[in-house]
């Protein structure tokens, strides 16, 4: 579904990311792992096509087609969704607003999904404030995967959605993703997505199919996501570096 | 002569002496290039609109398909057009205000120059010497009028000074929601609205006031607008002008008089082509309890240039009050002026502050929509729309759309 080639990308002139290869099949989920300041956020980003993240080479397929220069919109269009790490104030749209543009953006007419939706999130007393103004951490992961539901892309990113989540909604997270990736459609399985996570929590309602480790610019080991997350909570991301994984 | 001919005949002596008298504010209009409005004549049904000052007026806000619970048309000089809906009469009046004054001639003694003073500038001396009708609404003690009243005044012809004077009083405890549309029809082009209105607002009363602007591009607007407020009065105000204009110089003031009066100044202006814009407003917070807002968003696209001025003046301790302006410049030959001021006099716990931010979008917020699916161009029209936070009660949903549909385009034009 999302083919990955040798991408390299740079932000305001630094090289961040120096040649990341990564295929992620239709039904597969992939947790991207990695310490701070690496350039998780980056390579999401870039597949997403965010400006100022430049693609200066390599290839972006999105289901056979090369995506690499497309606009972020029509990515979004062609079914490729992101819930982003940080999410801006966006003054005078509630959330409420947002959440109808995105169901009449990619065609649902069906506009009661949105309180469903926003309820198994716990966002409906979110609805009417403007998006991500004066959110607390956790309400704006909430937001943005609230949003993914409705948008329903084919395949969805989410950059670190339990930072910030406390214990209780981390299970509301946790079961808002799996619905958002059919984890428990075993036969229709077709969507599918790159999560990035600091905590193994989310882990055990994913139940990932692949989890790689992202460090100096590159995918530096790749396996089982429990045994890569078991791995480096006892030894550490340098033995990352070593593993021959 | 009797003592109403005695203050008329003072006011046209003072009026005289400020003809030639330019405005603080906003380029000085040559009133003599102008003509004086035709009479029109009177209409029995609003049926006999024609389509095109209807549809002036819808773009004004004014949805004469629908009444109000009062409506009052003028076309050029002439009152054409008044009534008030069966289950509002008794409860409030609307009026010329040329028959209010026959009727009422009180009116000159205790509303007529009171609140501005009649030698302001040349044009509020042009609007009593050369006087073209206004609207006179008086909503009754304790009467809450639940559905709004609309009143229009239109210019259906090429260059012409149309200069009205209103007068709007809400007796004790009244509550209202007036809608006033201003327009010129299409083929007028040309022409300048002078507009003078003093609203009384007694002990209690509640008046939410929406007032639309829809010129040509060659005109001269100048409204004159002062209210007085009681113990208890609520003002909101809301100005929208989307069009471009020549020019358009306003600076309303708000009397707050009585304890615990509290007005809401807010300006949206979407100033395009080469529009010379001034505008703010002014609250003199004179009594224990009083509270205000004054807040504007500007957007200036072409060549517009927009002022924005606030001035918060306390008296009281125990007052406070809040400017704000916010604007957006789409375009490197566009400006924005934020001018606010603050005084405090004598009242060392008064709190009046300001807030002013002229700058882009984010571009970070404009790719955050993108993401999900939205082109740029809707991008820029949606956060537009939200800056501008058009959300204004009573008016008509076709307004509503002609309003997006005009940052639409423009969004489109300055990609
Ligand atoms: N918008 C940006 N502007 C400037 N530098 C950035 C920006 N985004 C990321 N970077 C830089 O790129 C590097 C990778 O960041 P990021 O992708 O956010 O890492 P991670 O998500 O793995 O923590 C860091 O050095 C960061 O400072
Ligand atoms: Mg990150």
């Amino acid at each position: 579904m999302l083919h990955v080639e040798n991408l390299k990308v740079t932000v305001e002139d630094r090289l961040v990311l120096d040649g990341v290869t990564l295929e992620v099949r239709e039904g597969e989920v992939h947790v991207l792992l990695g310490p701070n300041g690496v350039g998780k956020t980056t390579l999401l980003m870039a597949i997403m096509g965010v400006p100022g993240y430049r693609i200066v080479s390599g290839r972006l397929f999105f289901n056979g087609e090369d995506i690499t220069n497309l606009d972020m919109e029509e990515r979004a269009k062609k079914g490729i969704g992101i819930a982003f790490q940080k999410m801006p104030p966006v003054r005078g749209i509630s959330l409420r607003t947002m959440g109808e543009i995105i169901l009449r953006t990619h065609g649902v007419d069906d506009l009661s999904l949105l309180e469903n939706a926003a309820h198994r999130l716990d966002c409906f007393y979110l609805l009417s404030r403007e998006v991500g103004v004066g959110f607390s951490g956790g309400e704006a992961k909430r937001a943005e995967i609230f949003q993914l539901l409705l948008q329903r892309p084919l395949f969805s990113m989410v950059d670190e959605p339990e930072s910030g989540v406390d214990l209780d909604n981390i299970a509301l997270v946790g079961k808002a993703l799996k619905e958002l990736f059919e984890r428990e459609q075993v036969r229709t399985k077709r969507r599918s997505g790159l999560v990035i996570t600091h905590t193994g929590y989310i882990l055990d309602y994913l139940n990932a199919d692949q989890g790689h480790v992202l460090m100096n610019g590159r995918i530096v080991c790749s396996g089982n996501p429990r045994d890569l997350f078991e791995d480096i909570r006892t030894k550490g991301y340098n033995e990352c570096l070593r593993c021959e994984r | 002569m009797s003592a109403v001919g005695d203050i008329l005949q003072t006011i046209k002596e003072k009026a005289e002496g400020a003809l030639a008298k330019k405005a603080a504010f906003g380029p000085d209009v040559d009133l003599s290039r102008f003509y004086e409005c035709s009479p029109q004549e009177r209409i029995e049904s609003l049926d006999e609109v024609s389509s095109q000052l209807k549809e002036a007026a819808l773009y004004a806000g004014v949805e004469l398909e629908n009444p109000g619970a009062g409506t009052y048309l003028q076309v050029d000089r002439s009152a054409v057009y008044e009534r008030v809906l069966k289950p509002f009469e008794g409860k409030l009046e609307i009026m010329s205000v040329r028959r209010a004054l026959e009727v009422y001639p009180e009116i000159v003694s205790k509303y007529w120059w009171k609140l501005i003073p009649v030698d302001t500038d040349k044009y509020t001396a042009f609007a009593e010497l050369c006087f073209t009708e206004g609207y006179f609404i008086r909503v009754f003690a304790h009467q809450k009028v639940d559905i709004p009243l609309q009143a229009c005044l239109l210019i259906s012809e090429k260059s012409r000074v149309q200069s009205v004077h209103n007068v709007v009083i809400l007796e004790e405890g009244a509550e209202a929601n007036i809608i006033t549309g201003c327009a010129s029809v299409k083929g007028s082009e040309e022409g300048v609205h002078i507009g003078v209105s003093e609203f009384y607002l007694e002990r209690g009363s509640r008046l939410t006031f929406t007032m639309i602007h829809n010129w040509g591009e060659q005109f001269h607007v100048r409204p004159r607008t002062a209210i007085r407020m009681e113990d208890d009065a609520f003002y909101s105000s809301t100005y929208v002008l989307m069009k471009p204009v020549a020019s358009l110089q306003t600076f309303p003031q708000a009397f707050l008089e009585g304890e615990n009066a509290n007005a809401q100044f807010q300006s949206i202006i979407f100033a395009k082509g080469h529009s010379h814009i001034d505008i703010g407003s002014t609250l003199l917070l004179k009594a224990a309890g009083c509270r205000g807002n004054s807040i504007s968003r500007v957007c200036a696209v072409d060549q517009a240039e927009v002022y924005t001025r606030g001035r918060l003046i306390s008296y009281h301790d125990d007052t406070q009050a809040h400017l704000e302006c916010k604007g957006i410049l789409f375009s490197p030959g566009a400006k924005i002026i934020s001018i606010p001021e603050l005084e405090v006099h004598g009242a060392p716990k008064a709190r009046l502050s300001h807030e002013a931010a002229v700058g882009p979008l984010e571009e970070e917020t404009i790719n955050y929509l993108r993401a999900r699916g939205l082109k740029k161009e809707e991008a820029l029209s949606l956060l537009t729309r939200g800056f501008l936070s058009i959300d204004i009660p009573g008016i008509p949903s076709l307004l509503k759309t002609y309003i997006e549909e005009i940052i639409k385009v423009t969004s489109r034009d300055i990609m």
